[in-house]
């Protein structure tokens, strides 16, 4: 025998009885759901009114399973182990219900939803408590679409993917709610059309691995550690998102790694760590790429560039009060990359020029040229000195000595005027009233404090003079 | 004058006590002094408009995309109190005992029933409630600014408070630098000299060393830290970020890793920083005025 298989055995003997957790009492088994589907011919409805259904569902005919209509939804419950439902037979659909309690384990894949069979329509369920949400497995064009997936409260890397596609080509993911989950991601898929979801508290909002002529739209994206990441994949389209506070050491509104004929446009990317960030993308850099039209505003960096990305177009974007507007990670320029396309550039709301000739371009270029933000880019830890006075000093002197002023990392040669980009519906922070207490709270301070030092005066009392009559007159 | 319509607050509770008596008189004096002075009105009006100017150009650029001024404000006030309170805490506190001794007031005083303690501490609490009233009405003009323009929202108006109480925490330790100066010099001209010396070397020279540090001597993360703590001007910054942003992402890897390390603690250690920044070179200043013989 072999000596290494002997011991991978003995290692299996040993770990496998305690690796699979010990099955409760009835958990695990079989839907009560399982006979009305083995009764029914493929093509039938089955309405299934509310109430209770353990166990775990295996769906091998083509049937539609609809909830009943009414106020209670039936519940499809794993009890905490293993799968929910797995979907086997060729355009089945699953409407309505509650599917929840799957188990915990990631080498398990325990989903919420699995789907191995083309044309399935899961819609309008509800998943909470679930390990993974809807997983499609080799499963084309399929259906995802009004459903509300949330997450085990585990650890994030510990959780599951609320939504992931294994070559799952022509799927639609629309109207989702996902929320708190690992991250929605497309593996190998080809066609899909990713539209009006919301991803909040994910890790990656989207993520797309090796996926050719994908469109993203409509989707708002916020609070996750990433909004959309791009890698490996060609010929996507991104536009119309909300992509707000993406935050943390990743923090990347929109990431694209070695991704190439995309097209990004009318999508506002807001109070994220990073707006934009590429990374050798276009890979070829003949494609014909384009960024346009974006809001891309109050990022602690609009556009984050590494040195070898040529071959990009933008225009028409709006980069608005982004403490970074663009940003070479080490050293280098974006000189291969074109900041405007025919004539016309984008806007900077750091752009000191003018426009005599009113044709709405600015008639001198935009040039980032700012010592700080070069030294920042090649060496990441001077950010600790951001908003330190120390910053404008050395702005200051970077632009009153020519000696030693930094190249350009690009110029926008036509500049424009006024904002071109994606308008927003501000984002809901409301609470006007607030700052009217907080400026009286603040101008109340300064008179009480004055208003005790000249109380006296104030009142023309004489107050008893304690200790020393000096402190009371001399001051005068 | 404080003393009479603070000791009726405190008598509900206890007789006040001959050391609290004094020391609340030398404060009235003090502040008093500081308002009628011309440089709490130059101070304020300088912080006033410097904040206003931020504010409202804040407020005007963020109305062309329908963004909020998201942290945009603070940054900008931010900057602000970093240059103006340490420069106006510094030259107070410097202002505090050293011309008096010249014009030989502090002499006058002290033959009255004062130990020199209280009145080292009647100086330092009548100058901080002075900087307290110039620091709330900077910043309380920028939120009515704020509010009139309706592009103040509630995060600003929490960012504005917690500015304008981190803003008093660093003008305390600066104004405790700053008597430390006064106590030691024997002249105000040379007090207020030093302090403006010691503003531009906290502001300016140690963010150039540390910049010089972390290009030359590759410094680590910690240490960077750790020298971030140390100075009180960087402490009211993260501390201001960290309280209004609940992260320090803007600060880059040391941002991050301070975060990351420290969840629960980290609010804790910028307070110790300053708390150590306002009373230890108060202490050796009262050390030093206690124990020098005549003035």
């Amino acid at each position: 025998m072999n000596p290494s298989r002997f011991i991978m055995g003995l290692l299996g003997a040993l770990v496998l009885p305690c690796g699979a957790p010990a099955q409760p009492p009835g958990a695990g088994g079989v839907s009560p759901l399982a006979s009305r589907i083995a009764a029914a011919a493929p093509g039938d409805t089955i309405e299934v009114g509310p109430g209770t259904y353990p166990g775990r569902l295996v769906i091998d005919k083509a049937v539609r399973l609809v909830a009943r209509p009414g106020p209670d939804r039936p519940m499809l419950d794993a009890q905490g182990y293993g799968d929910a439902v797995e979907i086997r037979a060729e355009n089945v659909e699953l409407r309505g219900f509650i599917i929840e309690r799957t188990g915990s384990e990631l080498d398990g894949e325990n989903v919420g939803v699995r789907v191995l069979a083309n044309g399935a329509v899961i819609q309008d369920n509800e998943l909470r408590d679930v390990l993974f949400g809807v997983d499609c497995k080799a499963a084309l064009r399929c259906v995802i679409r009004n459903n509300v997936i949330g997450a085990k409260d585990l650890d994030i890397a510990r959780r599951g993917d609320a939504i992931r596609l294994w070559r799952s080509d022509g799927t639609l993911i629309e109207g989702n709610t996902i929320r708190d989950g690992r991250d929605s991601i497309l593996w190998y898929s080809k066609g899909v059309i990713v539209r009006n979801n919301l991803a909040e508290r994910c890790r990656y909002g989207f993520h797309l691995m090796y996926s050719n002529d994908v469109t993203i739209e409509g989707n708002t994206l916020r609070a996750n550690s990433v909004g959309i990441y791009f890698m490996y994949s060609t010929g996507v389209t991104v536009r119309n998102n909300i992509i707000d506070r993406n935050r943390g050491p990743s923090g990347y509104g929109i990431g694209l790694k070695d991704t190439d004929a995309f097209v990004i446009e009318n999508n506002i990317l807001s109070g994220n760590r990073v707006g934009m960030y590429l990374d050798n993308s276009p890979v070829v850099r003949t494609n014909r790429v384009l960024i346009a039209r974006n809001t891309i505003a109050v990022n602690d960096v609009g556009m984050q560039f590494l040195p070898s990305v040529k071959g990009n177009t933008l225009t028409g974007n709006t980069m608005l009060d982004n403490f970074e507007q663009i940003s070479v990670l080490g050293r280098g320029d974006l000189s291969d990359n074109e900041f405007d396309l025919d004539g016309a550039g984008n806007f900077w709301g750091d752009y000191a020029g003018y426009d005599a000739d009113h044709d709405g371009v600015g008639d001198t270029e935009y040039e980032s040229q700012t010592l700080f933000e070069n030294l920042m880019d090649r060496e990441p830890k001077l950010r600790l000195l951001m908003f330190s006075p120390v910053q404008q000093a050395i702005e200051f002197v970077g632009r009153a000595l020519p000696a030693i002023r930094p190249e350009p990392k690009f110029s926008d040669l036509y500049p424009l005027m006024r904002p071109a980009g994606a308008t927003l519906v501000a984002p809901a922070r409301a609470g006007g009233g607030n700052i009217w207490i907080a400026a009286a709270a603040l101008l109340g301070v300064p008179s009480m404090i004055v208003g005790f030092a000249f109380a006296d005066r104030l009142l023309a009392r004489p107050a008893a003079r304690r200790n020393c009559p000096a402190m009371g007159g001399a001051t005068a | 004058m404080i003393a009479a319509p603070l000791e009726r607050v405190v008598r509900v509770f206890a007789r006040p006590a001959p050391w609290w008596s004094n020391i609340s008189a030398v404060a009235a004096r003090e502040l008093r002094d500081a308002v009628r002075a011309r440089w709490f009105l130059l101070y304020t009006l300088a912080f006033a408009g410097l904040g206003l100017g931020i504010s409202y150009i804040s407020a005007a650029g963020s109305g062309a995309a329908g963004l909020s001024g998201y942290g945009r404000t603070t940054a900008g006030l931010i900057n602000l109190v970093l240059l103006v309170v340490p420069l106006m805490a510094l030259t107070a506190g410097a202002g505090s005992i050293a011309p008096d001794r010249e014009r030989g007031m502090l002499s006058y005083l002290l033959a009255q029933s004062v130990s020199r303690w209280e009145v080292l501490l009647g100086k330092y609490l009548g100058l901080s409630l002075a900087l307290l009233a110039c620091i709330c009405l900077g910043l309380g003009v920028c939120a009515g600014v704020l509010a009139l323009t309706g592009a103040g929202t509630s995060t600003d108006a929490r960012s504005l408070l917690w500015l304008g109480g981190l803003a008093f925490g660093l003008a305390l330790g600066m104004l405790s630098i700053g008597m430390l100066v006064s106590v030691l010099a024997h002249k105000g001209s040379v007090a207020t000299g030093t302090a403006v010396f010691l503003w531009l070397l906290m502001v300016f020279a140690s963010d150039l060393g540390v910049m010089a540090g972390v290009l030359a001597l590759r410094m680590r993360i910690e240490t960077l830290l750790a020298v971030g703590l140390a100075n009180p001007l960087q402490v009211f910054k993260m501390w201001s970020l960290h309280a209004i942003d609940a992260s320090l992402d803007v600060l880059g890897s040391v941002g991050l890793y301070a975060a990351d390390t420290y969840p629960h603690g980290l609010a804790w250690m910028f307070a110790a920083s300053l708390a150590a920044w306002a009373v230890v070179p108060l202490v050796v200043a009262g050390l030093v005025f206690s124990r020098r013989s005549g003035v």
